[in-house]
């Protein structure tokens, strides 16, 4: 083994960089994405400017729910400010909750609470209005709801009192637990709902696994450069057959996949805040053995490099698009429930260790190692 | 040393050459020579144990090529005519690439000392930056890291200028006399067969090769 890491260091040396590049370029990608996926997000936002004449309760919950949205950027500014950068187009549009709203929505007055500016340019200020106006008579309607409870336990002389404040409370767990609005969008790895209200998100470990397939069918090509058959006559005369070179190789292939993917599993999890457990890293390693075993045996039956590369990236692309990794693919596994089954990158993406590519490769590496030390030994 | 009876070789039904039968002692330089396709390089894989024969029996040092291949093959020293070295790698890299894998253990100075003897100096230059001579000794070095005991060579010096041809012959010489190493090679250089072998065997029925080796006064085996 020390031989055979002494020769591949001698080769690595004088492919650092594409080594380099292979080996992060999933963490490189997903980082990447995360950063253009969260600036355009960002982008996509209505800018709105938000002015709060006064700092009550209920004016900051509403400028807490606007600030929800993921639909709106929400600026909380002075009014002199706000009319300033809405009359640059900095602003979508403005809102001003004037003095007196918490008193006024307590009184159950429904008029003139918010003072609204747009400009020429505004192209969401309707849009975004309405939702100020629905937040607002949402909340008008739970106090007069309040208000309501209050007298008819007055009227009824129950022992019972609740304050304006309890009955906001109660009338808000009621609207959480009876939400008929929610939906809910979950990836192939997703178990648990998403409940948060951000747009829908794409699937990091899906991704990562696909740039992951790429660059191992890349960084592979060496099967393809070293089985040149001028090389091959060497092989007799050194103490290792052509084979038992290949299989150690990939082994080590595979400790350098290792070490690349432990850094990988503590980027996501210092980086993007995805979770490390040993449900995830054994999943993993059965996925990068899967990987490294699976390109092994495609390119040692290659010749040829510009096809390698062609089928690498054919191979790739409909891994994409049929696994769920990145596009969620529960229509065609509704239709074709054998989909599931053979999906390479499912296991991983569900934290299992079994994978059946990740066996039926390992079975024909071993076919493959008995034919070609067969073959390769002249005399028997 | 080599002794080879009977060797028949078939590709398909075609015959190459038919009931091979000579010896090669400790020392000797043999020359293979014959028309392109009379089998010099089929004969030369077999005693490579790189192919089998179709018939007859081959012993390396009282070792049967049928039941000790595996230990022959530490005692040959194969040189492909196609150069089979890493491109990219220094003379140094590629001479200590094969070290690590070969079966016996060299130091970084008696694998350059290989080299210097062979006149390769430029142990630290890549090696697609050699000329075809230097590639041609290098690929020659890694061939003999081993210490074989016999040096089989197809057409060693192919394409190369005098110079390197010279001292490539230069090589084999003290080789065979020196550390007497049996060396076996193919060549279509009729100056360098006449100079450098002891015996030649020609291969083939075209009795060119035999006149005109025989005019110079040379053993020549003609099969």
């Amino acid at each position: 083994m020390r031989a055979i890491l002494h020769s591949r260091l001698l080769h690595w040396k004088h492919q650092i960089i594409p080594l380099l590049f292979w080996l992060l370029l999933p963490i490189i990608a997903i980082i990447g994405f995360t950063q253009l996926m969260n600036g355009l997000q960002k982008d996509s936002q209505i800018p709105v400017g938000i002015v709060l004449e006064e700092k009550t309760e209920l004016a900051l919950n509403l400028a807490d729910k606007l600030d929800q949205s993921p639909l709106i950027r929400l600026d909380i500014l002075e009014e002199e400010q706000a009319l300033r950068q809405l009359e640059k187009h900095e602003l979508d549009s403005v809102f001003i909750i004037r003095e007196g709203y918490q008193d006024q929505i307590k009184k159950g007055s429904r008029n003139g609470l918010v003072k609204s500016y747009q400009s020429d340019l505004s192209f969401a200020y309707t849009p975004v209005s309405e939702m100020v106006a629905s937040y607002v008579q949402e909340e008008t309607s739970r106090m007069k709801t309040a208000f309501t409870v209050q007298q008819l336990s007055k009227q009824y002389e129950l022992e019972n009192t609740w304050t304006m404040e309890e009955i906001s409370e109660k009338s808000k767990d009621i609207e959480r637990d009876q939400n008929l609005l929610r939906t809910t969008f979950t990836f192939e790895n997703d178990n648990e709902e998403q409940t948060n209200n951000s747009l829908p998100s794409w699937n990091k470990w899906g991704l990562w696994a696909i740039f992951a397939l790429l660059s191992t069918l890349f960084l592979f090509d060496w099967v393809i450069k070293e089985k040149r058959q001028s090389m091959q006559t060497r092989f007799p005369f050194i103490r290792f057959s052509f084979t038992s070179y290949c299989l150690w190789n990939t082994l080590l292939y595979g400790g350098l996949f290792f070490i690349s993917d432990i850094i990988t599993l503590l980027v996501f999890h210092f980086l993007l805040d995805q979770p490390i457990s040993l449900s995830k890293l054994g999943s993993m390693m059965s996925f990068r053995l899967m990987l490294v075993t699976g390109t092994f045996l495609l390119a040692a039956n290659m010749r040829n490099r510009t096809t390698y590369y062609g089928i690498a990236f054919i191979i790739t692309l409909l891994t994409a698009i049929i696994s769920g990794a990145i596009i969620p693919a529960d229509g065609i596994v509704n239709q074709f429930p054998i989909m599931k089954w053979l999906n390479p990158l499912a296991p991983f993406l569900n934290n299992e260790l079994n994978n059946f590519w990740l066996y039926a490769f390992l079975l024909l590496i071993m076919i493959w190692y008995i034919r070609k030390e067969k073959s390769y030994a002249s005399y028997r | 040393m080599l002794h080879i009876d009977n060797l028949t070789k078939y590709y398909n039904k075609k015959q190459i050459f038919k009931d091979l039968t000579f010896s090669v002692e400790k020392g000797e330089i043999i020359g293979l020579v014959g028309e392109n396709g009379a089998g010099k390089s089929t004969l030369l894989s077999i005693l490579a144990t790189l192919q089998t024969p179709s018939a007859g029996t081959l012993t390396l040092n009282d070792l049967s090529y049928n039941s000790d291949w595996k230990k022959i093959r530490k005692q040959i020293g194969y040189v492909p005519q196609e150069i089979a070295i890493w491109d990219e790698f220094t003379v140094r890299e590629n001479m200590l690439f094969f070290e690590k894998l070969s079966w016996v253990k060299k130091t970084e100075e008696e694998l350059r000392q290989l080299c210097l003897e062979m006149k390769l100096d430029q142990w630290n230059e890549p090696a697609h930056t050699l000329s075809g001579g230097m590639k041609r000794k290098l690929n020659m070095a890694i061939s003999l890291i081993h210490d074989p005991t016999i040096i089989l060579l197809d057409e060693p010096t192919v394409g190369i200028d005098l110079k390197s041809k010279k001292e490539i012959g230069s090589y084999m010489e003290k080789q065979a006399k020196k550390d007497e190493k049996t060396i076996i090679y193919i060549s279509h250089d009729m100056d360098e067969i006449k100079s450098l072998c002891t015996r030649i065997i020609c291969i083939g029925q075209d009795s060119f090769y035999k006149n005109l080796l025989q005019n110079a006064g040379k053993n020549v085996l003609v099969f």
